[in-house]
């Protein structure tokens, strides 16, 4: 099949699950969700005023009435005003997410390199003391909470009571320099926290792998281990790695730095999803659901087309 | 063919970022601005939702909103008991032999910010004219404004106005300029505390220009006439620069009230006959998480901390009195004061089932059945776990910070009397069997949780039977606030932080006609008390005034309406190269501007 006709027959099967997604948000956001209209109100207000708020954020409207608004606002990208600051939605995310990639990006790339990385050895020396020391250290890694982690290396790493190399909050990134400044901490709490899921989960994948025969036969033929491990096994299993990679990139941008973007003052777009959690305000929260939803779409065609690139079997279907 | 080449490029990109590394870290320490630029980092534990005075309803955006925009009053930077003073104002005002008009005049050559908002972009001056309208935009429904209820029904016409369809070219009788820098403010009965509402963030002068202009995004562009103007802002922090217009006042120690006795040892004597603001640049971190605000201090990347209730042990070598450790003493500046409002639990007196009932024997045991959960709650015990034994507790409603308190009144209210309260239920024929289904809500976070444990450990200890004490939880704050208004929930946890130092503003949280929706949670309807609360609204502070209010306090803990209370004691650290006397109560936001920083103690550092 040609690829453009591949694309577009994707697209299109993304929106069924497009509207069924933000259908189902919109639902739980407007009869079991926040209600903003008690933290608008001052501290004495009058039924009247209830009702005027209620009025003012539309919270009388039919629901389908409202629902259909918001899958034009989303079509069209005419996001409204955040209810809570006033800053234009669009220009909100637009400022926000570029902030969480940058901060989760080295995070996430060293986490996954580095798991791949030991869970090869692992399971190239499965049974073996490396394996286990491996798979201990994963689990000790897995059950030990992020936010320990944070406080741990922020108190290590950025103040006096360790050896203060790094800001303990702070986004004033003006170049690389100042980016490795402000990252290097987040990242290697985000290494530290991913690393024994992503190792844990790698070793299965590729231990399973080793035991397939073209393994068996590549090292009949005398291949050396690193080319078995890099060109035989992890090729071969790189369909499971892309698919946990791929589908990893929405909960890391939205939900996974916002520990990070809490504790470190950086000012991205998980936090600012948080706060609309906690403060009600449904126009932010509409807006990052329904771009959720988008970002799931796009990236499930581009696992797709890379699962071709990667597996030849795939293209032929 | 070997394929481990990739490798050798791997060397390169980690020998790459590895330099990187070591160019970028080093000893900590924020990005410098320009030389001699007088900077300074504050941080509160929490972030404005708006910067729109008319919506500057939390403590964090009324901190931010009074230094971007002027008010006609403002609190005294260090008088305490707190203290009024003309900002904007040119003086205090001229009121009417019958206490009902206020005229105000305000100080000439005042100017708005310079801001695309204005034709040409050149800010104008501030008129009589613009305070109208600001106060106008609260009782306006497009605003959603939070302020309105300082002034609903108590000025002439505006009520009115806003029931005509709020249309901005219609004049309010009792809200007037009579000229560019002349206000008349007509109220519809006395209202002795207007000068207080006037130095609220909500009391805000804004320009018309700018909020037409900015439509609702004029939330996150101030334009102001205050000391500072906004650079920046966004989830994290705000960084405000000096207004370089701003009106040349020199600071004078006793008008602001200095006490030498208290006071000296801050460099505060330095300030004297210097303009304020002191600052070039103010940032403002919003750091929620207690952890990380105090890594960040102790790290350097902030220079003021509210000290996180965990770290008291750490931080105080005393309680009684409070005295900082010493190498904390000799490190930072040390402060310690007591909030400006209380943390409580109401009863909702329009639940039958522990408040008013149409039988009068069933209202007199729901009555008993309160006053035994009062005398069953342990104060000692909630101070030592929650508030490390440093709050102060205090009976009823009038809080410590109040000038109205009674240091010696109503001690019995918060004595802690397990037999009393036994002995309360068994006279009044409650038996494990027959006790109501006590609900207590709180909004769900892990504090309140604990609180609500301890709540029920106490009335297990009076009796109470476990599975009879539930907890009510609520995702939001928002939602917990529309419950009650509701008259949902049985008990209801929360705090009052004053507006204003007059306890009339706690007194209105039981006025009958407050009932919810509005500020009186608990529903308490007595006769007598708004007898009394109308007698003493009129009243200028007097003795006779007090003695109501204390009174009405007496009511209110005979009815054993609440379970009250406790009024926190905050602490304060802050960088010893920062002159200043922060303050979380009345002035507020208000002191940033007089906040210094000693350029010898940097250039020696």
């Amino acid at each position: 099949m040609k690829v453009p006709g591949y694309i577009m027959r994707k697209l299109l099967a993304g929106i069924p699950l497009i509207l069924g997604v933000t259908f189902v948000s919109f639902l739980l956001m407007v009869y079991f969700g926040p209600d903003k209209t008690y933290e608008l109100l001052g501290k004495n207000p009058t039924t009247g005023q209830i009702e005027e708020v209620r009025r003012q954020l539309g919270y009388d409207r039919p629901f389908l009435q409202r629902y259909v608004a918001y899958l034009h606002e989303l079509a069209t990208l005419d996001l409204g005003h955040s209810e809570s600051s006033g800053e234009p939605v669009t220009g909100l995310i637009a400022r926000t997410l570029p902030i969480s990639l940058a901060l989760v990006l080295p995070g996430f790339v060293l986490g996954n390199a580095l798991g791949v990385l030991l869970g090869l050895l692992a399971a190239w020396w499965r049974g073996g003391w490396l394996d286990r020391l491996v798979m201990g250290a994963s689990v000790i890694g897995m059950s030990v909470s992020f936010l320990v982690i944070i406080i741990l290396l922020q108190w290590l790493l950025c103040t006096p009571w360790g050896v203060n190399w790094f800001p303990a909050r702070g986004w004033a990134v003006s170049g690389f320099t100042s980016y490795l400044w402000y990252v290097t901490v987040p990242s290697l709490a985000l290494i530290l926290v991913t690393l024994g899921y992503n190792t844990r989960f790698y070793r299965a994948v590729l231990a399973e792998e080793l035991g397939r025969d073209h393994v068996r036969t590549a090292e009949s033929f005398g291949a050396t281990p690193g080319r078995v491990l890099f060109g035989h096994v992890l090729r071969n299993a790189l369909i499971p790695i892309l698919t946990r990679l791929m589908f990893s990139i929405p909960l890391i941008v939205i939900s996974g730095s916002l520990l990070l973007e809490s504790y470190f003052g950086i000012p991205g777009i998980g936090k600012a999803t948080f706060e609309a959690i906690t403060s009600g305000d449904q126009t932010v929260l509409k807006a990052v659901v329904g771009l959720t939803a988008v970002m799931f779409v796009l990236l499930q065609l581009l696992a797709d087309i890379c699962y071709r690139l990667a597996d030849p079997r795939v293209a032929a279907l | 063919m070997r394929r481990l080449a990739p490798l050798q490029y791997w060397n390169g990109v980690v020998l790459l970022g590895a330099c990187a590394l070591l160019l970028a870290c080093g000893p900590n320490s924020p990005p410098a601005g320009p030389p001699g630029e007088r900077s300074y980092v504050h941080s509160l534990d929490g972030a404005p939702g708006s910067l729109d005075p008319a919506r500057a309803g939390t403590l964090y955006a009324n901190f931010l909103v009074v230094n971007l925009y002027d008010t006609l009053y403002r609190y005294r930077y260090l008088a305490r008991p707190y203290a009024l003073a003309p900002n904007l104002a040119e003086g205090m005002p001229e009121v009417s032999p019958d206490g009902l008009s206020y005229t105000i005049r305000i100080k000439h050559g005042v100017r708005f910010i310079d801001d695309p908002a204005f034709p040409g972009g050149s800010g104008r001056e501030v008129t009589a004219e613009d305070f109208v309208y600001s106060i106008k935009r609260h009782f306006d429904p497009a605003t959603m404004t939070q302020g309105a209820w300082l002034w609903q029904g108590r000025i002439v016409g505006l009520d009115e106005w806003k029931a005509a369809g709020a249309d901005y070219a219609r004049p309010v009788p009792g809200l007037q300029a009579l000229d560019d820098h002349t206000i008349r403010i007509v109220l519809t009965r006395e209202f002795p505390q207007l000068l207080h509402t006037l130095a609220q963030g909500f009391a805000a002068v804004v320009p018309r220009e700018a909020v037409d202009h900015y439509g609702p995004a004029f939330s996150n562009h101030p334009v102001g006439s205050g000391p500072f103007r906004l650079r920046s802002i966004d989830s994290a922090r705000a960084v405000m620069v000096r207004n370089p217009d701003f009106r040349r006042e020199p600071f004078e120690l006793a008008t602001e009230g200095f006490d030498p006795a208290s006071q000296s040892g801050l460099g505060l004597e330095t300030l004297e006959g210097r303009s304020p603001p002191f600052l070039d640049r103010l940032q403002v971190e919003f750091i929620g998480e207690d952890a990380a605000r105090w890594n960040a201090f102790l790290s350097g990347d902030i220079q003021f901390t509210k000290v996180p209730a965990t770290q008291f042990d750490q931080v105080l070598a005393s309680r009684h009195p409070v005295v900082p450790a010493a190498e904390f003493a000799e490190a930072f500046g040390f402060g310690a004061s007591l909030e400006s409002g209380f943390v409580y639990t109401h009863f909702n007196l329009a639940d039958p089932r522990v408040g008013y009932h149409p039988e009068p024997t069933r209202e007199e045991r729901n009555r008993a059945l309160r006053c035994a959960i009062v005398k069953a709650f342990d104060w000692q015990r909630r101070n030592q776990i929650f508030y490390y034994g440093i709050g102060q507790v205090f009976p009823g409603i009038i809080p410590p910070v109040a000038p109205e308190f009674d240091a010696a009144g109503g001690q019995e209210y918060i004595r802690y009397d397990l037999a009393t309260a036994r002995q309360l239920l068994r006279d009044h024929g409650w038996t494990p069997d027959n006790l109501p289904v006590l609900e207590y809500g709180f909004p769900a976070n892990v504090t309140e949780r604990q609180m609500f444990e301890q709540f029920r450990a106490f009335m297990e200890e009076l009796g109470w039977p476990r599975d009879k004490v539930k907890p009510l939880t609520y995702a939001t704050y928002g939602d917990y606030a529309r419950a009650y208004a509701r008259r949902e929930i049985m008990l209801i946890t929360s705090s009052w932080n004053m507006d204003y130092p007059d306890a009339e503003n706690t007194m209105q949280l039981f006025f009958g006609p407050n009932a919810s929706p509005g500020s009186n949670s608990s529903n308490y309807n007595n006769a007598e008390y708004d007898r009394l609360y109308r007698l003493a609204a009129g009243m200028l502070p007097s003795e006779e005034r007090t003695r109501l209010y204390r009174r009405m306090n007496q009511l209110v803990m005979s009815d054993c309406a609440t379970i009250s209370g406790i009024a926190r004691t905050l602490l304060f650290l802050w960088d010893r190269d920062l002159v200043m006397l922060p303050d979380r109560a009345f002035v507020g936001g208000y002191f940033l501007r007089f906040v210094d920083v000693r350029t010898a103690g940097r250039e020696e550092g």
